[in-house]
């Protein structure tokens, strides 16, 4: 895991996911080929950082890695492009975490690997 | 060329549960021996084991060869088939594909999962690696979350209650009461699931599919191998196995199991059979969510109606089509990629009036649908009895 965080640790911190350039649509995470119009001509684009909840829940029985911040709460976010993000929801009184609430990203400790120690950071939604 | 045919001979299924004192390959092999007891003088030219995670659960891979070389059938090919939760009905899939081709007159195929031995943080990381590493565990979510966020826009979308949600862990639970093989024989009330423990709000434990180890198998021959009467038999009338939008959150309706709904589609078209004919379903109801959404995607209910229609006593043991008729993954238990198998070896037993007090009455059509991810593979087969 802390080696795929490397590789793609601007998409955790920036949002960084997918811009078809032929039809315009946006995606996240990132894509290789459109999933709109089929297009395989895909830039990175940088998402933007506020959306609104989907459908949400607080998970009870977590991962390993994750046993400190349960229970927590987890959403699919609608962002205002249209792309989607699964993310966790943090900083934000539990009875504010409700399906059309609008959410902006923030950058917080996602967890430490237990092998490595390392601490990972990435993206997090808090609502506004 | 005449059409092949494929049949299922046999089946072997050991009990769901704790297997403490066996292993992966003790249970693999128990299955194996049962079904090939069907056809005593029958070798099969191939083998497939159906398996997700046996080398977190169990530092084990190859399982074909070792399987193979546990039956003293080493030399046949033989592998493993890995679909996430659907790897049991994938490798049968696969296994069928071969028979129905000519490539080969009979296969062996085993599900199996040891699941008991792992602790319970180990199974849900495990289970997550049917989903991407980099995008969805990363987050921390687990298929019980993931399911959970389903369920509340399910709920929320279709006006759908807890107690309606309930409905179809209530009927696993009472189909599993008189099945030998289930994990467990007890009925339930949707009270009993909404004071379960929480999981992800708003799934709670009784929505959830148990862990379990188990082992299922089933013999498959062409006509040329299955020589004599076919009075016992079980034709595979088709089978399909489709994908959809890897992540659940990807897809443009979240409450469309498009990958079900495609295998489903394709395969009733091959059998040549109205939806109308079946008499039973079992159905991959890992959470109560996900029966209702494949009721809904095979077309039995009208799309927000799988939960309702299932507390109305639509799909009640000899309604007109009766679901998990030994329990579902929720009372007969599910080890995962032992699913798909045990589904085909329950569709053996019915059509060939081996069910018990389980036995639809005059069933002479069955559909098994076994799923990977949140319906991100879908096996669904479709089974009659041979004339």
């Amino acid at each position: 895991m802390a080696i795929q965080h490397w590789r793609i640790r601007d998409r955790y911190y920036r949002l960084i996911g997918s811009k078809c350039t032929e039809c315009g649509a946006e995606f996240f995470p990132p894509v290789y080929k459109c999933k709109r119009c089929g297009s395989e001509k895909i830039e990175d684009s940088e998402m933007p950082r506020t959306g609104k909840i989907m459908t949400h829940t607080e998970l009870h029985e977590p991962m390993p890695g994750f046993e400190d911040q349960a229970p927590f709460h987890l959403a699919v976010i609608e962002l205002t492009n249209g792309a989607r993000v699964l993310s966790q929801i943090v900083d934000s009184p539990g009875d504010t975490v409700k399906t059309g609430a609008k959410v902006r990203a923030v950058v917080r400790r996602v967890r430490v690997d237990g092998e490595s120690g390392q601490i990972l950071y990435g993206y997090k939604f808090i609502v506004d | 060329m005449a059409r092949n045919r494929a049949y299922i001979t046999s089946v072997g299924l050991t009990k769901i549960g704790d297997h403490w004192e066996s292993s992966l390959l003790d249970l693999a092999v128990e299955a194996a021996r049962k079904a090939l007891k069907g056809a005593p003088k029958l070798k099969p030219q191939q083998i497939f084991v159906g398996n997700m995670f046996s080398s977190m659960a169990a530092s084990q891979e190859h399982l074909g060869a070792l399987v193979a070389n546990a039956l003293g059938l080493e030399g046949i090919p033989a592998f493993k088939v890995e679909a996430a939760c659907s790897s049991g009905g994938s490798a049968f899939n696969v296994a069928y594909s071969l028979v129905k081709a000519g490539a080969i007159d009979s296969a062996l195929v085993v599900g199996v999962e040891k699941m008991r031995d792992m602790e319970g943080d180990s199974v849900s990381k495990a289970l997550c690696m049917a989903e991407s590493a980099e995008w969805t565990q990363f987050v921390g979510a687990t298929f019980a979350a993931l399911n959970a966020l389903l369920a509340r826009y399910y709920m929320e979308q279709m006006n759908v209650t807890r107690d309606e949600l309930s409905s179809i862990p209530v009927i696993d639970h009472a189909n599993g009461v008189n099945a030998e093989h289930a994990q467990f024989r007890k009925a339930i009330t949707p009270d009993v699931v909404a004071r379960s423990a929480m999981i992800a709000d708003p799934l709670r434990l009784f929505d959830c599919a148990p862990t379990g180890d188990g082992a299922a198998a089933v013999l498959l021959v062409n006509d040329k191998a299955a020589s004599g009467p076919k009075r016992n038999l079980v034709e595979v009338l088709a089978g399909r196995v489709t994908t959809a939008v890897f992540s659940l959150y990807q897809r443009k309706d979240m409450l469309r199991f498009t990958a079900t709904e495609e295998a489903f589609k394709q395969a009733m078209k091959d059998a040549g059979l109205s939806p109308a004919k079946l008499d039973f379903a079992e159905v991959h109801d890992a959470f109560s969510v996900t029966g209702a959404l494949s009721l809904e995607a095979m077309g039995f209910s009208k799309r927000g109606m799988g939960s309702k229609d299932a507390a109305h006593g639509k799909y009640n043991l000899n309604s007109d089509l009766s679901i998990n008729t030994f329990g579902g993954l929720k009372a007969r238990g599910h080890p995962v990629g032992g699913t798909g198998v045990y589904e085909i070896s329950e569709a053996f037993l019915q059509l060939t009036d081996q069910a018990g007090k389980n036995q639809v009455k005059d069933a002479d059509y069955g559909v098994t649908q076994n799923v990977g991810g949140v319906d991100t593979t879908s096996a669904v087969h479709v089974f009659g009895r041979a004339a």
